[in-house]
This record gives structure tokens, sequence and C-alpha cells, in this order.
């Protein structure tokens, strides 16, 4: 079984060139009529980095991720993915969305919603739902392979949604604040899965959140962004080692230090009153 | 119990219709000449039956709904998904379409007769122009509701058109779409029936006009009573298939 189930999944890709960086942006900006949502981004994604986004809502962030994405279009500026220009959105950069009530198809078991990332791709029935499953295997899914999206919890949607993301093979992989809405526990344990695969795979991640522990405790670098208009304040390098846990990394000097000063750039005004 | 009882007490109101009627055509109360009596539209019922002209009838009647009605139900589909979807087409197909749209389906019978002739096909034509526009207007509705989530995952996922459509775009507008069909589904059965009445020499409309003309009002409400059976049961089966195929379609994501 375990041999059929490695012949099924395909080996990391390689057509990657390590010269150039997963994603860059140059001089990106965006507006929304005479609104200026994104200033003057200058970012650059590592191959294999995961690299968190923070900000206060209102900084961009979303739109940040749309524009990496390819589902909008910046208003000027230039966006690279591995060294070419983007002109739409792409199987290369899989979107994991917050609101996985919206973004799994209702009507589809879980086997079928992460299936249909290989339906373009072609192939049998069978091999597809041997894949899904294998794929919901590892994260942890497989005895709900065959339940609807609406009989699971919202932290198992979205470790779907996250499985159907990955079934696209993708290069890059966007994360738009997918634990926002989910309760501090279910938040860990998905925080944790996800810390878990990019152990595994090393898939360049770009991670949205406004929870500045989850993008430091997540994190190879953390970017901070300021709103009206968004624009980079600060890009921290996290350098804590892998694999974290959530209780010893969380209480490393290095991580409060961090946290510190996340705070302070974001958040000024929050020390106790004289 | 319960249930026995209301379908009981439903049945009360007809039941002393009925008999009302019954008593009426016997006293000579009721003209026999177009209310015949209960009794003798059941015996002419029974006898349309025997002979099979009742049957006979209601395939050829159903034979052009149904096939009007699957005509036009694709043709609306075809048509209105992709005015749901872009407000390019919207624009530059919409108001043809809502000036054909109010040619009543009655007024297609001189064309479709000269194109035709009598028979099937012109029947068809009639009854799948009525046909398409309830079922276009709701799949244009349900297509423009679709959430624009869902239009992106497969922006993301790279679907081609055609898996787009038939993966998330139907699949997401099927349940209000059967909706649509349904309705268009009452109206195939009316315009066949029309069609016999005034034009088309088949199905259950021309018998009936027949039965009329032949002064057999007896044999006429036995048929126009058997319609409204065929009609409710028709309506019933659709309901059973929505229920049973289209429902999940509808099922409203959990969060």
């Amino acid at each position: 079984m375990c041999a059929q189930v490695s012949q099924i999944v395909p080996p990391p890709r390689t057509r990657t060139n390590p010269e150039h960086s997963a994603l860059e942006t140059r001089r990106l900006s965006m507006r929304f009529g005479n609104r200026l949502v994104l200033d003057d981004i200058n970012l650059t994604v590592r191959q294999g980095e995961f690299l968190c986004v923070v900000g206060p809502s209102g900084c961009g962030k979303t739109t940040l991720l749309r524009l990496l994405a390819g589902l909008l279009r910046s208003s000027s500026g230039e966006l690279l993915a591995a060294g070419a220009a983007v002109a739409g959105p792409s199987r290369d950069r899989a979107m994991v969305f917050q609101d996985y009530g919206r973004a799994l198809l209702p009507w589809r078991s879980v086997w079928a919603n992460v299936a249909l990332a290989y339906e373009a791709r072609g192939g049998s029935r069978a091999e597809r739902r041997e894949r899904a499953f294998a794929l919901l295997a590892r994260m942890g899914l497989a005895e709900v392979g065959e339940y609807f999206p609406g009989q699971l919890s919202g932290g198992m949607q979205q470790r779907v949604q996250i499985a159907r993301a990955l079934a696209q093979d993708p290069r890059v992989l966007l994360m738009d604040e997918p634990f926002g809405a989910h309760d501090a526990m279910t938040r860990q344990h998905l925080q944790d899965a996800i810390a878990r695969l990019g152990g595994e795979r090393r898939i360049t991640t770009v991670f949205i959140t406004h929870d500045l522990e989850e993008a430091i405790y997540l994190g190879d670098r953390v970017v901070a962004l300021a709103a009206n208009p968004g624009r980079v304040l600060e890009t921290l390098e996290v350098g804590l080692p892998r694999p974290r846990d959530q209780l010893g990394t969380r209480e490393a000097p290095l991580f409060l230090k961090h946290r510190h000063r996340l705070f302070e750039l974001l958040l000024p005004g929050t020390r106790p009153h004289e | 119990m319960n249930r026995a009882l209301s379908i009981c007490r439903g049945a009360l109101l007809p039941i002393l219709l009925v008999g009302l009627w019954e008593a009426g055509a016997r006293t000579g109360v009721l003209p026999p000449g177009t209310l015949s009596s209960p009794a003798a539209i059941g015996a002419a019922s029974l006898e349309a039956l025997r002979d099979g002209s009742l049957l006979w009838g209601t395939i050829e009647t159903f034979e052009t709904a149904l096939c009007g009605l699957a005509i036009g139900s694709i043709i609306g589909v075809i048509i209105g998904a992709p005015l749901g979807l872009s407000p390019m087409v919207e624009a530059v197909v919409g108001p043809t379409l809502d000036a054909i749209r109010p040619v009543p389906s009655m007024a297609l019978l001189p064309l479709a007769l000269l194109i035709y002739g009598f028979g099937v096909r012109m029947e068809i034509m009639v009854v799948a122009f009525a046909c398409t526009w309830p079922v276009l207007i709701v799949t244009v509705s349900a297509v423009r509701a679709i959430d624009r989530r869902l239009l992106e995952v497969a922006r993301v996922l790279e679907l081609p058109w055609l898996l787009s459509m038939g993966r998330i775009v139907l699949p997401a507008a099927l349940a209000r779409i059967g909706v649509g069909v349904r309705v268009a589904a009452g109206i195939a059965l009316v315009v066949a029936v029309t069609t016999e009445i005034v034009l088309n020499p088949r199905g259950l409309g021309y018998q009936m006009i027949v039965a009329s003309q032949s002064l057999r009002p007896d044999l006429m409400w036995a048929e126009l009573i058997w319609l409204g059976l065929v009609g409710l049961a028709f309506d019933l089966v659709l309901r059973a298939i929505e229920g049973r195929w289209l429902a999940r379609y509808a099922a409203v994501p959990v969060s």
C-alpha cells in the first residue's frame, strides 16, 4: 500500500530555477478608485521560505495576496513569479482563502473537492480518488474523505482547503488569514499542521495574518505592513530553530524579542498608562 | 392517524361538490349539454381508458411537452449562463432577448406551421420557445448569484472554461435552475394542449376539442379531469426528482 501511494504522489518538482526568487514585487502599487491601498511594495519571497505578512486591518494584506495570486492586477509596478511576469492566476500559485465555507464546493464530497485540482490534468476517476485520499491521509482527514464539507468542523474544512491547494502541486502557497476564523485551540492545531507540512515539503509560502505571534511562530521572515496606504515597515528574520513547538518556541527569548518589536511597530501606545 | 384525518377533511368539500353536481344533473337543474353528470363522466372515462384513447393521447401530448421542455431548458441554460457570468454579454445580448421575449408563444403557431406543417415538430418548436424563457431568466439570476469565491477557485486551479462551467458554475446554479425547469414544465403542458386544441390534430387537446364538437361533454369532461390528474402527477414527479437529485446542490455551506 505504501509503495503504491509513493508512486501516486509526484516527486518534488525540480523545474524551479534556484537563481530566481519565488516571487518578487517591484514598486507594486494598487489603487481602488482614488484610494491608494498599497504603496510602492518591494518584496522578495525566497525559494522555499515561509514568509508571514502582518499588519493592522485595512493595510492591504489581502489585496497584496490577491495581487500575488494574479486575481487582481496592480495599478503600477511589477510582479515576477520565478523570474517571469505574472499575467493572471496560475496553478503554480495556490490560494487558501480565509472563508473556507465559501471556497469549498458544498455539493462535492471532501475527496472530490481535493480531486478538483486534478481534473484539469485528466486521468481516471479512480486515480484521482486515490491521489486525493493519499493527500487527505497526510492531512489527517482520510476518515472523512466521503463526507461533505458541511458535515465537518471549521478546522477540518480549512484543512480540506489546504489539501486541495497542495493537490494542485503549486510552487507557492498563498494563505489569506487561513486560521483567522478559528478558536484558539483549533488555530494551534492548524498552525502545527502547516508547520509540519512545511518541514516535509519546503514549499514556498506567503502567509497573511493579523496575529503577530502566529506570524513569528510560523515564519522564516515576518513582513510588517503599515496601513493607509499599505506599505512595508520592516522585515524581520525570525531565526528560531525548527521544529518549533507551541510551548517552548513561544517562550524563547528570541520569540519574545520579535513579539516586542512587532508590537512596537504595529500597536504603538499599548503600554499601560502611567 | 392525524394524516388520515386531515386527508378526510380535505376530501370533504370535493365529495360534497360532486354529490351536489350529480344531484343537480339528475334533477335537470344543470344543463346536460355542458355539465354532464359525474356518473356519465365516469362511464366515459372508463370507456376512453379501455379503448386506449386516453393513454395514447397522453403519450402524444407528453412526447411533445417533454421534448419541447428539454430543448427549451437546454437553450435557456446555454444562453442564460454566459449572460449571468458576464455583464458584457448581458449588455450585448440582453436587449435583443428582451425584444423577443414578449412574443406570445401561441403567435408562433402560424410560423411553426409554415416551417414544419402539422405534426410533432411544429408543436415541439412552440413548446420549446415557451419553455426557454423561464429557464433562461432563472439561469441568469442563479449564475449571477454564484459566490465569486467559487469562480476564483476555478481561476486559481486554472480549470479550462468547459470544466469550470461543468464542475462549478452549473452545479452551483443547478438547484435554482431546477425550479425554473419545473415552472417551464407547467407551461410546456399548457402550450402543448393549447396547440393541439387550436391547430394540431394529435394528443389530448385534440381529443378534447373533437369530443366537444361532436357534442360529447361527458367525454370532454373525462379528458379534462384526466389531464388535470396527469399534470399533477407530472409536477409530483419533477418535485421528487428535484428533491432526490438537486437538493444537495442547494446545500448552504456550513461555516
